[in-house]
């Protein structure tokens, strides 16, 4: 076994993680926004929560990341943020992703 | 409502501050183009460049705090509310480097006194794992978000009396760092304003880069660094940089 290159190895494969850590983190800041008043994650469960509530009723109230009540009045328009937002964010990651990907 | 920045700028002996309060009003300019005041001395509004339109407070600031061995002008952030020309202002630290216009989002919401209780170590190091050097639980002071409301106020108000009493509430919270620190200082406020209980927080983490590591350059969208013989870089995140040489980089 050549530790050399077994150090070299791992210590690439440590970077990465690092940076994967580092541009995910990125991306999850960026998903926080702002909506009549309030603050919002444009992340999975949110959307989730929106689409399904939307199906149900045309205004709906939601909690905000700090647990305070909102009232969605435009779900149409609410849901069309939050899935532009997380999409930009998830795509700026998919980015730097598949550059780690060509590192190993 | 005016919308704005406000920065406190003091050079030290052995730090010109002001040398990272230009890269960082450079980077609010480009990124958040918000209005921005510093409040600074007579003494450091003289090595000042030009930076365009910037309003200045001349402040004479409060001596006797230190860092170490180095004097550490930190005293002041206290008299925020007063000095701040903005119905929201953003109270930033200089060595807070906005590489996006993520804080924006932030401006737009109802809450009227908000900061980070969480924290990014870039290095993954996980350096800043305070939670045992007191029994409260330390915020950040590196980022506040507030507006001109008499809850805020009075959290500005009880920093300024801690601030005179700090011996006091190091040893009634049990925090182990001795000199003055903001962090502590907001920490106690917003939890005595808050009768105590848990406050409302910025949602997202506040993304530091620990004085572990180097600096080796700044542009327009990020830094590089480097630690532990590792050579890393960060790009379109905000930045909180404690290395203060990043003052000649």
């Amino acid at each position: 076994m050549d530790i050399g290159e077994l150090k070299k190895q791992a210590d690439l494969s440590y970077d990465i993680s690092v940076a994967k850590r580092n541009a995910l983190e990125r991306a999850e800041s960026r998903q926080i926004f702002a909506y009549n008043g309030h603050l919002f994650r444009a992340d999975a469960e949110t959307i989730c929560l929106v689409q399904t509530l939307k199906q149900h009723k045309d205004s709906f109230y939601i909690l905000d990341t700090n647990n305070n009540p909102c009232e969605i009045k435009d779900p149409a328009n609410f849901l069309n943020k939050l899935i532009e937002r997380n999409q930009e964010t998830l795509n700026a990651y998919h980015q730097i992703n598949e550059s780690f990907s060509k590192r190993r | 409502m005016t919308q704005g920045v406000l920065l406190f700028c003091f050079n030290t002996d052995t730090c010109e501050y002001h040398k990272i309060a230009e890269r960082c009003v450079e980077l609010i300019k480009k990124n958040l183009k918000l209005e921005i005041t510093i409040v600074t001395n007579f003494e450091t509004y003289k090595k000042f460049k030009s930076l365009g339109m910037i309003n200045y407070k001349l402040f004479e600031n409060e001596v006797g705090n230190k860092r170490g061995q180095e004097q550490w002008h930190n005293l002041d952030r206290c008299h925020a509310y007063d000095l701040s020309p903005y119905d929201i202002t953003i109270l930033m630290d200089i060595d807070y480097f906005c590489f996006t216009d993520n804080l924006l989002q932030y401006l737009q919401v109802d809450e009227d006194f908000l900061l980070h209780d969480k924290i990014h170590d870039l290095t993954n190091k996980d350096v800043y794992n305070f939670r045992k050097n007191s029994i409260i639980p330390m915020l950040w002071a590196t980022v506040i978000i507030f507006k001109k409301t008499n809850r805020a106020k009075s959290i500005f108000e009880t920093v300024k009396y801690i601030k005179q009493h700090y011996q006091h509430f190091c040893n009634l919270y049990r925090i182990d760092f001795r000199n003055f620190r903001n962090d502590y200082a907001f920490s106690i406020a917003v939890n005595q304003v808050n009768g105590h209980i848990q406050q409302k927080f910025l949602p997202g983490k506040l993304p530091t880069l620990p004085g572990i590591a180097k600096v080796l350059e700044i542009n327009d969208t990020g830094i590089a660094f480097k630690y532990d013989d590792k050579i890393n870089y960060v790009e379109n995140q905000d930045v909180h940089i404690l290395d203060k040489e990043i003052a000649n980089v």
